[in-house]
C-alpha cells in the first residue's frame, strides 16, 4: 500500500495539535482558571454561578447582621442610659418619701424627677439613620411627643409594628421593640410612673410617693426585660456570623473546586504538553529535510 | 519485419516514449504543492502485431497518462467538509455567545445577587433614601444586564444570517465556474482531463466546505445539487441560489426556482448558521425570556403586597412587553426609590415587605426553578451547546485528516517516488539512445562493407 507522501502536512496536522495542549497548559497554569467560558465545563459553569449567588446570600445575611448589631446596641445603650434615670427616680423618690421632708424640697426632687422624665424622653427618641429607635414601625416621626390631654404630658407617636431582617435562609431576627412596650407598657409604665412620682411628690402623701417609687421600680424592671430581647438579638447575630464566616470559606472553596485548577495537575500538564511538544518538533527536524535527493549526488 | 530498420523505429518509439514518461514526472514534481492536484501514472504498453501467423514486437506504445484519484474518497471528503463547514460555523456562533455569558463578575447572575442584597438592607433600614436609591439603580442594572444577554442572543442570529448571505454569493460563484470546467470537460470527450478534472474536485470540495452538496452522474452528465436535491449545476449550466429576508429579519435561501428552500439544508456553513439560527439561538433566547418576564412578574406581585415610602400600594417594579423578546424589552417601572415597597402595613419605616421581595430570590418561578437555578441552567445550556458542538468539531476535523491523509496516499505527488522515475526514464532514456548508436554503428560496417567490396 503506498503512504502518504506528505510528510509536512501531517507534522502540521500533529505541530498544530501538541501546542494547542501546550496553550491550554500555559493559560491555566497562568490563569488558574480551568473554565473561562461556560463551554469549558456546562456543568461547573452552572453550579459555580449557583455557588456565587450563595455567596452573596451570605454576604447579606453578613450585612444585616452587622446592621442589626449596630443597631441593636445603640437601642441597648439608650435602654441602659433609661435604667439608669430611673435608678435615680427611685433614689429621689426615695428621698421625697421621708417624712421630715419640708413641701419645698419635695418641689426640688420633684424638679428634678422632671428632667429624669424629659432625659427619659430623649432617650426614648433615639434615631438610628433618621429613623426613630423605638417607634415602632413609623419611620421618621419621634416614637413620643408632648400631649397635653396625655395625663403623663406625652403620648405615643409609634406603631406596634416590628421589622424582621434575614441573617440565614430560614433565620429572622427582630429588629426593634415598639417604644410603647417598653415606656407605656401596663405591666410597668415608665413614663405613667414618672409622672404619678411627680404628682405625688406635689400632693406631699409620703403613702403616695411610696406607691409611685413601688410603680417606677416595676417599670425598672420592664425596661430589663426588654433590653433582654436586644441582648438576646446581638447573641444570636453573634452567633449567626461566626457559622456565616464559616459558610463564606467553604464556598470560595466549593468555587475554587469547580472552576479553578489543581495547580499540581496543572503544571504537570503543562510539562506533559511541552515534552509532547518538543518530541514532535524534533521529529518535523529530523524528517522534513530527508529526501532522496539528498542522496543521489 | 525484423530488421535495422525496425529496431531502429522501436528504439526510436521508445525515446520518444521515455520522454513523455519524464514529462508525466516533470508535471507531477511541477504540481508537488499544488491543492487538489491529483498525481498522473503514465501508461505504456508493448506494442505488437501479427503478421504471418507470427506475432512480431514492435516496442513501446505510449497511451497517454491517468490521474490516479478514488471517487469514493472524494465523496466521503466532500462530506465530511460539509460537517466541518457547519460546525465551524456553530462553533464559532456559540463561542461569541459563551463568551458574553462567562462573566460571573457581570452579568444576569451578578446583578440578581446585587439586587437582592441591597433590597435586604433595606430590611434593617427601610426610610433610608440612598438604600432604596441604590435598589433601584439595581434594578435598572438587572435591567441592562437582560438587554446585554438579549442583544449576544440577536448578534449572534444576525451574525448567522451576514454569514448565510456571504456564503450563497461565494457558492454561486463556484457553481458557475463549476460549470465552466464541465463544459471543458465535456470538448474531452471521455478522456482523461486530468488537470480540469482535479481543479473541478478541488471547487467542489470548497462548494461542500459551504453548503452539503451531492454529486451524480446522470447519464454522462455530472450533476451537482444540494443534499435535498435542488439543482447547483447540470452539465455546464449552473443554477443560482438566492436570498430573501424574511420579515423577522432572517435570510432565507431560495433555490433557481423561487422555492424555499432554507429549512432543508443541511451542512457546510450556510447549514451550519441556518442550524444555529433556527435551532440552538432561538431556544436559548427562549429561556432567557422567560427569565426577564416572569422574573418582572414576581417581583411585580411581591411590590403589589406591600407599601411605598408615602403608604401609597406598590406599584409594578418592572415592565415587561407582552410582545416581542423580554429580555430585551424588559425596563424598570419605578422612578423613584421611595416607591419601593418595603413596607407591610403603610408605615413609612416598615420593612415587613422586604421578606416578600425577598422571596422571589429562593421561590421557583413557573419555569420550575428560582431565578438564580434558572439563569445557571440558561449558562449550562449555552455552555453544553458550545462544547457539543465544538467536540464534534474536533472528532470531524481528525477524521477529515484522516481522510485527506488516505487521498494523500492515492493521489498526492511523492517527490522521492518521482525522483526514482526520472532515474528510470533516464536510464531507458540512455538505453534506447544506445541502441541507435549501436545501429548506426552497424549500418556504418554495412556501408563500409560494401565500399570494401567495390
Amino acid at each position: 500500500m503506498r503512504v502518504d507522501p506528505n510528510i509536512s502536512s501531517l507534522l502540521n496536522i500533529g505541530i498544530q495539535g501538541t501546542e494547542q495542549a501546550l496553550n491550554t497548559a500555559v493559560q491555566q497554569v497562568a490563569s488558574g482558571e480551568r473554565v473561562n467560558v461556560p463551554s469549558d465545563d456546562p456543568a461547573a459553569a452552572a453550579a459555580n454561578l449557583q455557588s456565587l449567588a450563595g455567596s452573596a446570600n451570605v454576604d447579606r445575611y453578613t450585612q444585616n447582621g452587622d446592621a442589626v448589631l449596630s443597631q441593636a446596641q445603640m437601642a441597648d445603650s439608650a435602654l441602659s442610659n433609661v435604667v439608669s434615670e430611673l435608678n435615680q427616680a427611685i433614689t429621689l423618690g426615695t428621698q421625697g418619701a421621708d417624712g421630715s421632708m419640708t413641701n419645698e424640697n419635695r418641689a426640688a426632687i420633684a424638679t428634678q424627677v422632671q428632667s429624669v422624665l424629659s432625659e427619659v424622653i430623649s432617650q426614648a427618641n433615639t434615631t438610628f439613620n433618621g429613623a426613630s429607635l423605638f417607634a415602632g414601625t413609623a419611620g421618621t416621626v419621634p416614637a413620643f411627643a408632648t400631649d397635653s390631654t396625655s395625663p403623663t404630658g406625652y403620648s405615643y407617636q409609634g406603631n406596634s409594628g416590628v421589622n424582621s431582617a434575614a441573617i440565614g435562609d430560614n433565620l429572622q431576627v427582630n429588629v426593634n421593640v415598639p417604644g410603647d412596650q417598653i415606656f407605656s407598657n401596663p405591666n410597668g409604665d415608665v413614663l405613667g410612673s414618672l409622672s404619678q412620682l411627680i404628682s405625688a411628690l406635689g400632693s406631699g402623701t409620703t403613702t403616695d410617693i411610696g406607691d409611685a417609687v413601688n410603680a417606677v421600680r416595676s417599670a425598672l424592671t420592664n425596661v430589663s426585660q426588654q433590653r433582654v430581647v436586644y441582648a438576646g438579638v446581638v447573641n444570636q447575630v453573634n452567633a449567626q456570623e461566626s457559622y456565616l464566616s464559616q459558610e463564606t470559606i467553604s464556598l470560595s472553596g466549593q468555587q475554587q473546586s469547580l472552576t479553578g485548577v489543581d495547580m499540581s495537575v496543572a503544571v504537570s500538564n503543562l510539562t506533559q504538553a511541552q515534552i509532547a511538544h518538543s518530541t514532535i518538533l524534533a521529529a518535523a527536524a529530523k524528517v522534513l529535510p530527508t529526501s532522496l535527493l539528498d542522496y543521489l549526488n | 519485419m525484423v530488421g535495422l530498420n525496425g529496431s531502429l523505429s522501436i528504439a526510436t518509439e521508445a525515446l520518444g516514449a521515455q520522454t513523455a514518461a519524464l514529462e508525466v514526472a516533470n508535471n507531477n514534481i511541477a504540481n508537488a504543492n499544488t491543492p487538489g492536484y491529483s498525481r498522473q501514472v503514465v501508461s505504456l504498453s508493448s506494442a505488437a502485431l501479427v503478421q504471418q501467423g507470427m506475432t512480431v514486437d514492435e516496442g513501446v506504445s505510449y497511451q497517454g497518462f491517468t490521474s490516479v484519484r478514488d471517487s469514493v474518497l472524494d465523496m466521503a471528503i466532500n462530506a465530511a467538509t460539509s460537517d466541518q463547514g457547519s460546525l465551524t460555523a456553530q462553533s464559532t456562533l456559540l463561542t461569541q455567545i459563551n463568551s458574553a455569558f462567562s462573566g460571573t463578575a457581570t452579568g444576569i447572575g451578578a446583578s440578581l445577587s446585587t439586587l437582592f442584597s441591597d433590597i435586604s438592607a433595606l430590611s434593617t433600614t427601610p426610610t433610608d433614601p440612598s438604600a432604596r436609591q441604590t435598589v433601584l439603580s439595581d434594578a435598572n442594572a438587572l435591567a441592562d444586564a437582560f438587554h446585554q444577554g438579549a442583544a449576544a442572543l440577536s448578534n449572534a442570529s444576525s451574525a448567522a444570517n451576514q454569514q448565510v448571505s456571504a456564503a450563497v454569493a461565494q457558492v454561486n460563484q463556484l457553481s458557475q465556474q463549476i460549470a465552466a470546467l464541465n463544459g471543458q470537460i465535456a470538448e474531452t470527450n471521455g478522456g482523461d482531463a486530468g488537470a480540469l478534472t482535479d481543479q473541478r474536485d478541488e471547487l467542489t470540495t470548497q462548494l461542500a466546505q459551504l453548503i452539503g452538496v451531492s454529486t451524480t452522474q446522470t447519464g454522462g452528465t455530472p450533476t451537482l445539487t444540494t443534499t435535498n436535491g435542488s439543482p447547483l449545476v447540470i452539465g455546464d449550466t449552473s443554477y443560482a441560489l438566492q436570498v430573501t429576508t424574511a420579515p423577522d429579519g432572517a435570510a432565507h435561501v431560495l433555490d433557481a426556482q423561487g422555492n424555499d428552500i432554507t429549512d432543508a439544508l443541511s451542512g457546510g456553513t450556510i447549514g451550519g448558521a441556518i442550524t444555529a439560527r433556527d435551532n440552538a439561538i432561538p431556544a436559548l433566547s427562549q429561556q432567557l425570556d422567560a427569565l426577564a418576564s416572569q422574573f418582572g412578574s414576581a417581583m411585580n406581585s411581591a411590590q403589589a403586597e406591600g407599601y411605598d415610602l408615602n403608604g401609597n400600594p406598590g406599584t409594578a417594579m418592572f415592565a415587561v412587553p407582552t410582545t416581542g423578546s423580554a429580555a430585551a424589552g424588559i425596563s424598570v417601572a419605578l422612578t423613584s426609590g421611595s416607591q419601593i415597597a418595603a413596607s407591610s402595613d403603610g408605615s413609612s419605616g416598615s420593612s415587613g415587605n422586604v421578606n416578600a421581595l425577598l422571596a422571589v430570590q429562593s421561590s421557583d418561578l413557573p419555569s420550575g426553578a428560582s431565578p438564580t437555578d434558572t439563569y445557571a441552567n440558561l449558562v449550562g445550556n449555552i455552555g453544553f451547546a458550545g462544547s457539543q458542538v465544538n467536540s464534534n468539531l474536533t472528532a470531524t476535523t481528525s477524521s477529515l485528516q484522516q481522510l485527506t491523509s488516505q487521498q494523500d496516499s492515492e493521489s498526492g505527488v511523492s517527490i522521492d517516488e518521482e525522483t526514482a522515475n526520472l532515474i528510470r526514464y533516464q536510464q531507458a532514456y540512455s538505453a534506447a539512445a544506445r541502441v541507435i548508436s549501436t545501429i548506426n554503428d552497424m549500418y556504418g560496417m554495412l556501408m563500409n562493407m560494401s565500399l570494401g567490396e567495390s
